[in-house]
C-alpha cells in the first residue's frame, strides 16, 4: 500500500519539475559577421517541401545540414563558410568534413543542432529527413526550410537557387547554373545524333546475388542513364529500389553492367564469380564497370559529374 | 507490505534521472548545471552559456526523460500483468497483437502521406494508437468461446493476427519506399520528439491503465491458482480478466504510440522483479512499473550517449543489454523456483 | 457452534456440449455432516462438486443454501464475491504457483472478506492462522508451495478453505495423491471439523472404505444418476456396489469401526 502513495508521489513530484521558470526560448545569437552582401531589407519568404512558410529577416549565416546533398549544394552554391554543422554522411567535399556533426542515418541529437546556434536548419523532403524532426525542431524555436526531392535536373537546379536565396548568394548562383546548363547541354548534343544506346544494369545491392536491387524508374539513376544514351533495363520494373530476378538479367542480357555497390566492395572480379553471371555477355566482353554512386544519386549538383560520368562509360568513343 | 524493494527501486530510479538530466551529446559540466539550478531558484535571467544549457534541459532533455519514464512503466506494469494474466512466463506485452496493430496503423498513416499540419502529424501515434486498441478487441472477440475467452485461444489468437498485420506493414513498407526510413525508424522504437506535446498526450491514458493495474494485484495473485479456484475464492473471473486485459493494453497501446516497439523490457523486468522481491502481484506490479521506467531510461541514456551525437535505437540497446542481463540475474538467483 | 444449515440440490444435470454428464441428482447435505459421493471413473463426482461450486454451467435443477436466520438461496445465480462467502472449495490435484509462501496462499482464501484491494486485517491473520493450526499445518507457514509434498499442499488447500470461513466445505477427491497415513489424517480432521464447527461437508471420494469410515451418509453416484444415498450399510451393499463397479465384491465389517468394509474379488 504504501508502495503505491511512493509510486504516486514520485509521479506529482516529476510532474512539478515539468514547470521551469516560464517557457524558455533560444535566442539565435548572430554573432559572426556575414561574408556575402546581404540582400537589403526585403525578409527572404519561401515555401518549403512541407508546404510550410519559411521567412528569414536576413541570409541565413549559421547553418545546419541535415543530409549529404544539402551540404553540397550549400558549398556549391558558396555558402560552405556559412555552415556550422553537418550530418555524419555529408563527405563531400573535404571542407565539409572539418565541420561538427549532429547526427544521421539512425537519428539526429536534437541538443547538438541547437547548441550550434544555427538559423537555419536545411533538411531534405521526400522521406529522408522525417516530418517528425523538422516538428521537433520547429518546437524548439529552430527555423527549418526542408528542400524538396527533386525528380529532374531542372528540379534540383531550383533547389540551387533557393538555397542561394536563403543564404544571401543569389548573384552567384547564376553563373553555377549557366556552366553545369552548359555541360549538360554538351552532353545531350553528343549523345542526340547517336544510334546506339547499350541497354544498361545498374546494380544497387547484390547481397543476394539471385535477386539483386536495381535502379528502377523514376530515380535519378534511370533518368541520367536516359540522357547519358542508354537504357535502364530497371526502368521496366516497379518501384525505386527494384528487385530483378537472375533470370530477368539473364533474359534481358545488359550491354554493360554499372557498379553503383562499388563503395560497399563489389568488384567486376567478383561479379564475374558470381554462380550463373558468367553467361551475361556484359561479363565476357569485360563491360563491368564500378562508379561512385554518390554522383548519381544524391540530389545535388554532382549529378551533372554523374552525367558525364556515365555518358563516357556509355559511350567511350564520343566522350573522352 | 515490506518498504525496502520499493527504495531500493526508487533509489534505482532517482539516480538513473540523474544521470538522464546530466547525460547527453552536448556535455554540460556539473558546475553549470548547478549555478542553473541556482539560477531558477532566483528567479534570475541566465546568460550564455548556461541560457542555452538550460534550454536543452527544460526542452530537449527532461520531457524526454518524462516520456521514456512513461514509456517504460507502461511496458514494465503491463509485462507484469500479461505475465499473471496468461500465468506464462514467456508472456509479454504484445503477446496479443498490441505492436503488431500499432506497428500496422502507424505504417498506414505513413504511406497515406498526410499533409504536415498538425493532424498529418499526430496522425501517426494516433493511428498507432487506436489501431492497437482494435486488435486487442478483436482478437478477444476471436478467441472467444460461448461466455469465456479462454487464454490458449487468446495467445493463438493474438499470433496469427500479429502474423498478418505484420505481412501487411512489410507489404506497405515495400511500396512506399519513400516512407521506408521513416517507418522503420519508428518501429525500431525511440523518443526523439521535443516538447511536451508527446507526454501531455499520453499522461491520461497511462495515469489511468496502470492505476488500474496497480490495483489489480490481489485479482492477479488470485488468477495464480487457475481460474477455477480463483472463482472458487470469489472473484468474478471473466471480468476482472478482461478489465485487467484492457488496461495493460490500453497503458502499452499509448506507451507505442509515440515510443515506438521497444522490447525486452515488459518481459525482463517483471522477471527481474519476481526474482529479487517475489511473486507477489500487489508489490510485483508497482515495482515492475518503477522498474520498467528506470531500465528504460538507463537504456535510453545509453542509446544517446554511446555514438553521440549518433542515436542508436532504444529498441536494440534493450535487447544487447537486457538479454545477457537478464541470463546473469537468473543464473545467481538462490532459489531456482521462483515463478 | 451448530446451526442448522443446509446445502440442497434438485435436479440438478449438466452437460458437457451434447454429452450429459449428470442427470437430475438430487440431494440434501445438512450442517453438521459430511456427505461422501462416491462411484466409478467418468460418474460425475467432480463435475457435480465443481457444478455446485459454480465454475461449470448447469443445464437444469436448482442449488440452494438454507440458512434458517436468511431463508433459501440460490447459489447459482449469486454473484462470484457472495457465493464464495457461502462454500468453499478443496480441489483436486490443484494448480499452485510454487513461488507462493503456504502463509500467502492460506491468506487468499479471505478473499470473500477482504476489500477490493485485498487488505488483510489481523483478524483475517487470526483466521488464517487458526486453519493452519486446524490442519496442523502451522509451521509450514513460511515454506513455499512448490517445495512441499502432496500430502502438504493438500493440508494447505484445506486450511484455505477453511480460512474462507464458510458453512458450506466442498472436496473432490482431496486424498487422491495422499498416502495412507496422510489419506486417514485428512479424513479425520474433516470429520472432526464438520462436527465441531457445524460444517455442511460434501466430499466427492475414491475410497469406498475411507468414505464408509469418516462419512455419516453416502451417495452412490453411476453414469450420471444417483443410484443410492443413505447410511454407510444402506449404501455399501454387494449388490449395490458390484453392480456399480461391475465387479464381484465382498462385504464385511471394519474391525476398527461400525463400518461397512469392502473388499474387491476378481474379474
Amino acid at each position: 500500500m504504501s508502495g503505491k502513495i511512493i509510486f504516486l508521489l514520485l509521479i506529482a513530484v516529476l510532474l512539478a519539475a515539468c514547470s521551469p521558470a516560464g517557457t524558455s526560448t533560444l535566442a539565435v545569437a548572430v554573432t559572426e559577421p556575414s561574408a556575402s552582401t546581404s540582400e537589403g531589407a526585403t525578409p527572404i519568404t519561401l515555401i518549403d517541401d512541407l508546404g510550410r512558410t519559411v521567412v528569414l529577416a536576413v541570409p541565413a549565416q549559421r547553418v545546419v545540414s541535415l543530409a549529404p546533398a544539402n551540404t553540397e549544394i550549400l558549398f556549391a552554391v558558396g555558402a560552405g563558410a556559412q555552415m556550422v554543422g553537418r550530418d555524419e554522411t555529408s563527405d563531400f567535399p573535404a571542407a565539409a568534413l572539418a565541420l561538427p556533426t549532429i547526427g544521421g542515418y539512425s537519428g539526429f541529437s536534437l541538443e547538438s543542432i541547437v547548441a550550434l546556434h544555427p538559423d537555419l536548419v536545411l533538411a531534405q523532403g521526400g522521406g529522408f529527413n522525417s516530418p517528425e524532426l523538422v516538428a521537433s525542431l520547429e518546437e524548439l524555436g529552430l527555423t527549418v526550410f526542408s528542400l524538396p526531392n527533386p525528380t529532374t535536373l531542372e528540379g534540383m537546379f531550383n533547389n540551387l537557387e533557393t538555397v542561394a536565396a536563403l543564404t544571401g548568394h543569389v548573384n552567384d548562383v547564376p553563373t553555377l547554373l549557366a556552366s553545369l546548363r552548359a555541360r549538360v547541354s554538351a552532353v545531350d548534343e553528343k549523345i542526340m545524333p547517336l544510334s546506339y544506346a547499350p541497354t544498361v544494369y545498374y546494380e544497387l545491392d547484390a547481397t543476394e546475388p539471385s535477386k539483386p536491387y536495381t535502379a528502377g524508374p523514376g530515380t535519378f539513376v534511370d533518368l541520367l542513364i536516359s540522357r547519358a544514351g542508354g537504357v535502364n533495363i530497371g526502368s521496366a520494373l516497379e518501384g525505386q529500389w527494384a528487385q530483378i530476378s537472375l533470370e530477368q538479367l539473364v533474359v534481358a542480357n545488359p550491354a554493360m553492367i554499372i557498379l553503383g555497390d562499388a563503395a560497399y566492395g563489389e568488384t567486376p572480379e567478383k561479379v564475374s564469380q558470381r554462380p550463373g553471371w558468367g553467361t551475361l555477355t556484359a561479363i565476357q566482353t569485360g563491360q563491368v564497370f564500378p562508379i561512385d554512386d554518390n554522383l548519381v544519386s544524391r540530389p545535388g549538383p554532382r549529378l551533372v559529374d554523374g552525367l558525364e560520368a556515365l555518358a563516357r562509360l556509355l559511350h567511350p568513343g564520343v566522350f573522352k | 507490505m515490506k518498504i525496502r524493494p520499493f527504495l531500493y527501486t526508487l533509489l534505482f530510479l532517482v539516480l538513473v534521472v540523474v544521470l538522464s538530466i546530466a547525460i547527453g551529446s552536448v556535455f554540460i559540466p556539473p558546475a553549470d548545471l548547478g549555478r542553473i539550478l541556482v539560477g531558477w531558484m532566483k528567479r534570475e535571467a541566465l546568460s550564455e552559456p548556461l541560457k542555452t544549457f538550460a534550454f536543452i534541459l527544460t526542452d530537449i532533455r527532461l520531457p524526454r526523460t518524462v516520456l521514456v519514464l512513461l514509456s517504460g512503466a507502461a511496458l514494465g506494469g503491463s509485462g507484469a500483468a500479461y505475465q499473471g494474466l496468461f500465468r506464462n512466463p514467456l508472456a509479454d506485452p504484445y503477446l496479443i497483437g498490441v505492436a503488431s496493430g500499432a506497428g500496422l496503423g502507424a505504417v498506414l498513416a505513413m504511406s497515406l502521406k498526410w499533409p504536415y499540419s498538425f493532424w498529418g502529424l499526430m496522425a501517426v501515434p494516433a493511428m498507432a494508437f487506436i489501431s492497437a486498441l482494435l486488435t486487442v478487441f478483436l482478437v478477444y472477440a476471436l478467441a472467444r468461446v460461448g461466455r469465456t475467452v479462454p487464454t490458449t485461444n487468446l495467445i493463438l489468437a493474438g499470433v496469427a493476427f500479429s502474423s498478418f498485420a505484420s505481412a501487411l506493414t512489410a507489404w506497405m513498407m515495400l511500396h512506399s519506399t519513400g516512407e521506408l526510413h521513416r517507418a522503420i525508424a519508428w518501429l525500431i522504437g525511440g523518443a526523439s520528439q521535443a516538447g511536451w506535446g508527446p507526454v501531455l498526450t499520453v499522461l491520461p491514458y497511462l495515469a489511468l491503465g496502470l492505476g488500474v493495474l496497480v490495483l489489480s494485484g490481489h485479482a492477479l495473485n488470485l488468477l495464480q491458482f487457475g481460474d477455477e479456484q480463483a472463482q472458487q475464492m470469489g472473484l468474478p473471473v471473466t471480468r476482472a480478466r478482461a478489465l485487467i486485459l484492457l488496461a495493460a493494453s490500453l497503458t502499452t497501446a499509448a506507451a507505442v504510440a509515440f515510443s515506438g516497439i521497444i522490447g525486452f523490457i515488459g518481459l525482463i523486468v517483471p522477471h527481474v522483479m519476481r526474482l529479487w522481491f517475489g511473486a507477489d502481484y500487489r508489490r510485483l506490479l508497482p515495482l515492475s512499473i518503477i522498474g520498467g521506467a528506470g531500465a528504460l531510461l538507463l537504456a535510453d541514456v545509453f542509446a544517446r550517449s554511446v555514438m553521440a551525437p549518433q542515436e542508436l535505437p532504444v529498441g536494440i540497446v534493450t535487447a544487447i543489454v537486457g538479454a545477457p542481463f537478464f541470463l546473469w540475474v537468473l543464473r545467481r538467483a538462490k532459489n531456482q523456483g521462483y515463478w | 457452534m451448530v446451526t442448522d444449515h443446509m446445502l440442497r440440490i434438485e435436479g440438478l444435470s449438466v452437460s458437457y456440449g451434447s454429452r450429459r454428464v449428470l442427470r437430475g441428482v438430487s440431494l440434501e447435505v445438512n450442517s453438521g455432516e459430511v456427505l461422501a459421493l462416491i462411484g466409478p471413473n467418468g460418474a460425475g463426482k467432480s463435475t457435480l462438486v465443481r457444478a455446485v461450486s459454480g465454475v461449470i454451467p448447469v443445464e437444469a435443477g436448482c442449488i440452494q443454501f438454507i440458512d434458517p436466520a436468511r431463508g433459501s438461496m440460490d447459489l447459482h445465480s449469486l454473484p462470484p464475491m457472495e457465493r464464495a462467502r457461502t462454500l468453499a472449495v478443496v480441489p483436486q490435484a490443484a494448480v499452485m504457483p510454487p513461488a507462493f509462501s503456504v502463509w500467502e496462499t492460506v491468506l487468499l482464501g479471505r478473499t470473500p472478506h477482504l476489500n477490493f484491494l485485498g487488505q488483510v486485517s489481523a483478524k483475517d491473520e487470526d483466521i488464517a492462522r487458526l486453519a493452519l493450526q486446524k490442519v496442523d499445518a502451522l509451521d509450514l507457514s513460511s515454506r513455499r508451495v512448490g517445495d512441499l509434498s502432496g500430502g502438504e499442499q493438500q493440508r494447505v488447500l484445506l486450511a484455505r478453505a477453511l480460512a474462507q470461513s464458510t458453512p458450506v466445505l466442498l472436496l473432490d477427491e482431496p486424498t487422491s495423491n495422499l498416502d495412507l497415513h496422510y489419506q486417514v489424517s485428512f479424513m479425520e480432521t474433516v470429520g472432526t471439523l464438520a462436527r465441531s464447527d457445524g460444517l455442511t461437508v460434501l466430499i466427492a471420494v475414491h475410497d469406498l472404505n475411507l468414505a464408509a469410515r469418516y462419512a455419516s451418509r453416502i451417495a452412490l453416484l453411476v453414469a450420471g444418476e444417483l443410484k443410492a444415498v443413505g447410511t454407510p450399510c444402506q449404501v455399501l451393499t454387494v449388490e449395490l456396489i458390484s453392480a456399480a463397479y461391475n465387479l464381484p465384491v465382498q462385504v464385511i465389517q471394519n474391525p476398527f469401526s461400525d463400518t461397512p468394509l469392502v473388499i474387491p474379488g476378481t474379474i
